[in-house]
């Protein structure tokens, strides 16, 4: 579906990605491991055209994308989650979503409201909060304010950075369903997460980042007895 | 460590660039008045050390401290005035006028400084264009005293050990001045004062938290800069003999900033670059007649576009290049933490707090109560009003009802600073990093106190900086740092001021599995040598390692308590906050 071929990113003299190749096909979860600095956000941000390639070239269906700005992106279906969120603090929880669309022209008023209304479905906390403002939410509440929003584009494929970041454990649980859930409705999605037992669970395959390169990938299952992987991202410990 | 390791590991050396600088300043200062000598340059000689004065000031103010004054000009005025009236009309001594002109800008200074504790940004903007315009209209209207649009004549010169009776001793004079001045700007930035203002510059509420009483900062702050202006404004009307209310209004105002930015807003050398560039530019351009304005316009907003921190900014990017990277040394010491009393005793007590949110109850009245050599965990649903806690206790909120007592003490009320000061330490959810400034620098803010010698504060810095194990990376500009280094410098940066208590909020928060390992290794050993830790977390297998104690919340009211692994059976903690049990412990 989308494929990144030997990408090289740097961020004025720093070099965030040496060279990385990944791919994702219809229909799948893939995760992205690593250490803090290895270069994950960097690939999403690179692959959703918040930051450009120095090098190499990302490809949606065969066609490069990499040149595009990150709004004509966002209209050939690929939406961005962003870490830490990013609600717009002024606007309602119904003005996030509404917001959401942005990247289709001529939406057309009852399919927004249809959308939405599958948004309240998905998360019934929304539906009760709708006429609160972005910055009165918890911090739960805001990661799914903004997964919402995120799916209102109606994306093809969703990119989301640290979903689970600051989240009771209950609502990691809660997130976890939920990406699946959005999986299994046709949605291809790219993972970055901290939580590699629980992102390894989810995900059909992985790769693991470290220092810019990807250095190991594999389906999930693999990955996740791998004693390297262990080590590094599961904390060591015997696979279960 | 002795303090002549400390001096070469921070840098402090008779070769460091500035101290080169200062005698290649007075060298220049001896050179210019005998090159230049026709009368003409002369005077703009003294004209551009006057207003290169006017300019280290709003180095002080804008550079360091990072608000903005649009009223330099008005404390340039009351020096100019007080020796211009000082000498003709009053009849005193020209010294004796000056004091009186600097006093004059104390109590300026201090009044506009205040105003500064409520307002920020385009409001202070606002209150200072303000006071400058006051300023112009007494000046101008109240003839009586100010002679009014005339000005004033026959200003005397004052007697610096030989009467300064020629233009060219007198540009001596003024150019010393200014040496002198920058020589003090340059060295206030890397003194406790210094970093506590670019502290308060990068960001004022962990400035505040780390025990730097910001209002006071930023009141010396606006003194300093007006006192110094002041200097420059009566250099000026000696200089020139003659003065009027054109010289001191808003236009001069905006000048003096447009000098400070153009020339480098946090550098001593890079005003004086700016106050030169922008003295001289306008005579360069005279030839140009019509369009001078023009180009002299152009020229600042071309620079301000492409190099955002000025001329002197830019040769430093230029110069970091080839800047050699100071390792820190081992520290003598080891980190002293915990306080000292007995094991167990009770050091915390929360009773009855509340706070409120217009309508939002997001602490419900919650007791709890930390001991001596514990590491206790606040842990709840998100929006429980866990950070509301730990914001109550750092006193970054007032609560609306309930008494804090921390170490026998009533705390309620008392500002951050203070309570950083009485023993407790917080970090912070999202990084709240002085991102500008080193590690090193960002460590000695969180190890400075009011009293106390600077070689205390940074063997305390070093020794919290070895403690993390970031020593590699110390001289490393935060912004620069990856995410889990920035983490370690919060952490270190809360324990270089040797708590008692240190409020945790989210360390774990982006960790992966295995730097959470770590980081549980770091606070047992913190623990291990005494210190007591409230930690909020929702990572269930790093509480269970590290704490013992813990309180649960939920919509701001207390709903279990008691060892840790009692809670975490606790059916109402399982059902409001863990869900599956054994996914959240990671069993």
């Amino acid at each position: 579906m989308f494929e990144v071929r030997d990408v090289h990113v740097a961020y004025g003299a720093v070099t965030a990605l040496r060279g990385i190749s990944l791919e994702v096909r219809e229909g799948e979860i893939v995760c992205l491991l690593g250490a803090n600095g290895a270069g994950k956000s960097t690939t999403l941000r690179t692959v959703s055209g918040l930051l450009h390639p120095l090098r190499g070239e990302v490809l949606l269906d065969g066609r490069p994308i990499h040149r595009l700005s990150a709004e004509a992106i966002a209209k050939q279906g690929i939406s961005h989650v962003p870490e830490g969120r990013h609600v717009f603090p002024g606007l309602t929880v119904r003005e996030n979503l509404v917001l959401g669309t942005s990247n289709q022209s001529n939406v057309r008023r009852d399919e927004m409201e249809a959308d939405i209304a599958r948004m309240f479905k998905l998360f019934p906390d929304l539906e009760r909060l709708k006429h609160a403002l972005g910055w009165t939410l918890s911090g739960g509440q805001q990661q799914m304010l903004a997964i919402a929003r995120g799916l209102m584009a109606r994306p093809q494929i969703l990119l989301m950075d640290e979903p689970s970041l600051g989240l009771a454990p209950i609502l990691v649980q809660e997130v976890f369903r939920v990406i699946k859930e959005i999986n299994i409705g046709g949605t291809t999605i790219l993972l970055v997460e901290q939580n590699a037992t629980m992102a390894l669970a989810i995900s059909h395959r992985g790769y693991v980042m470290e220092t810019g390169r990807i250095v190991l990938q594999g389906p999930a299952r693999d990955l996740l007895q791998n004693p390297q992987v262990r080590d590094a991202y599961l904390g060591g410990g015997k696979p279960a | 460590m002795s303090s002549n390791e400390i001096k070469k590991a921070t840098g402090f050396h008779w070769l460091r660039p500035g101290y080169l600088a200062l005698v290649l300043g007075a060298v220049v200062v001896i050179l210019l008045p005998l090159l230049f000598t026709s009368r003409y340059t002369t005077n703009l000689l003294i004209l551009c050390a006057s207003w290169g004065i006017a300019t280290l000031g709003l180095v002080v103010v804008l550079g360091y401290t990072g608000q903005i004054s649009l009223a330099q000009a008005a404390f340039y005025g009351l020096g100019a005035y007080a020796v211009a009236l000082g000498t003709t009309r009053w009849g005193v001594d020209w010294w004796l006028a000056l004091i009186l002109g600097l006093a004059a800008a104390v109590l300026a200074g201090a009044v506009l400084g205040s105003t500064t504790l409520k307002l920020g940004g385009h409001y202070l903007a606002m209150v200072t264009i303000c006071f400058q315009i006051i300023y112009t209209l007494i000046n101008t209207n109240w003839i009586a005293v100010t002679g009014g649009p005339d000005g004033i004549s026959n200003i005397k010169r004052p007697p610096f050990f030989v009467p300064l009776n020629s233009a060219q001793k007198y540009a001596w004079f003024a150019l010393g001045a200014l040496l002198l001045v920058a020589g003090l700007v340059w060295w206030l930035r890397d003194t406790a004062l210094g970093r506590a203002m670019r502290a308060i510059r990068e960001n004022e509420l962990a400035a505040e938290a780390l025990g730097v009483d910001t209002r006071r900062v930023k009141v010396i702050a606006f003194i300093l800069s007006a006192v110094i202006a002041a200097l420059g404004g009566a250099i000026y009307a000696s200089g020139y003999l003659y003065i009027s209310p054109d010289s001191f209004n808003f236009d001069h105002a905006v000048a003096f900033l447009a000098m400070v930015l153009v020339g480098g807003s946090e550098s001593a050398l890079g005003a004086i670059l700016g106050a030169t560039l922008l003295t001289f530019l306008p005579e360069w351009l005279r030839d140009l007649k019509r369009i001078y304005l023009v180009i002299y316009g152009c020229a600042i907003i071309l620079v301000i576009v492409f190099m955002p921190e000025g001329l002197w900014g830019y040769v430093k990017l230029i110069g970091r290049r080839f800047a050699r990277t100071a390792v820190l040394p081992s520290a003598r010491g080891t980190l002293r933490v915990g306080g000292r009393g007995m094991a167990g005793e009770e050091i915390l007590r929360v009773e009855g707090l509340v706070k409120h949110f217009g309508g939002v109850k997001a602490v419900d009245g919650v007791d709890f109560s930390v001991r001596r050599g514990e590491v206790h965990a606040l842990i709840g649903p998100n929006g429980s009003g866990k950070t509301t806690i730990i914001n109550l206790l750092s006193g970054l909120y007032v609560p609306s009802a309930g008494r804090i007592r921390f170490l026998g003490r009533d705390i309620v009320g008392l500002r951050p600073s203070r309570i950083a000061h009485a023993g407790m330490a917080r970090s912070f959810q999202n990084l709240r990093l002085f991102r500008e400034l080193s590690m090193w620098e960002n460590v000695l803010v969180g190890a400075q106190r009011e009293v106390g010698s600077e070689a205390d504060t940074q063997e305390r810095a070093v020794a919290a900086i070895e403690f993390v194990g970031a020593s590699d990376k110390a001289h490393e500009i935060c912004r620069n740092l990856p995410y889990g280094h920035q983490k370690l410098v919060e952490l270190a940066r809360a324990l270089a001021g040797e708590p008692d208590l240190l409020l945790l909020d989210e360390p774990g928060a982006g960790l992966n599995q295995t730097e959470k390992q770590e980081l549980v290794r770091l606070l047992k050993r913190l623990n291990d040598m005494g210190l007591t830790i409230l930690i909020v977390e929702h990572d269930m297998s790093l509480v269970s390692s590290v704490a013992s104690v813990a309180t649960v919340l939920n919509f701001g009211k207390k709903i279990a308590e008691g060892t840790v692994d009692e809670v975490l059976r606790h059916h109402g903690v399982v059902e409001a906050y863990l869900g599956n049990r054994e996914v959240a412990l990671g069993v």
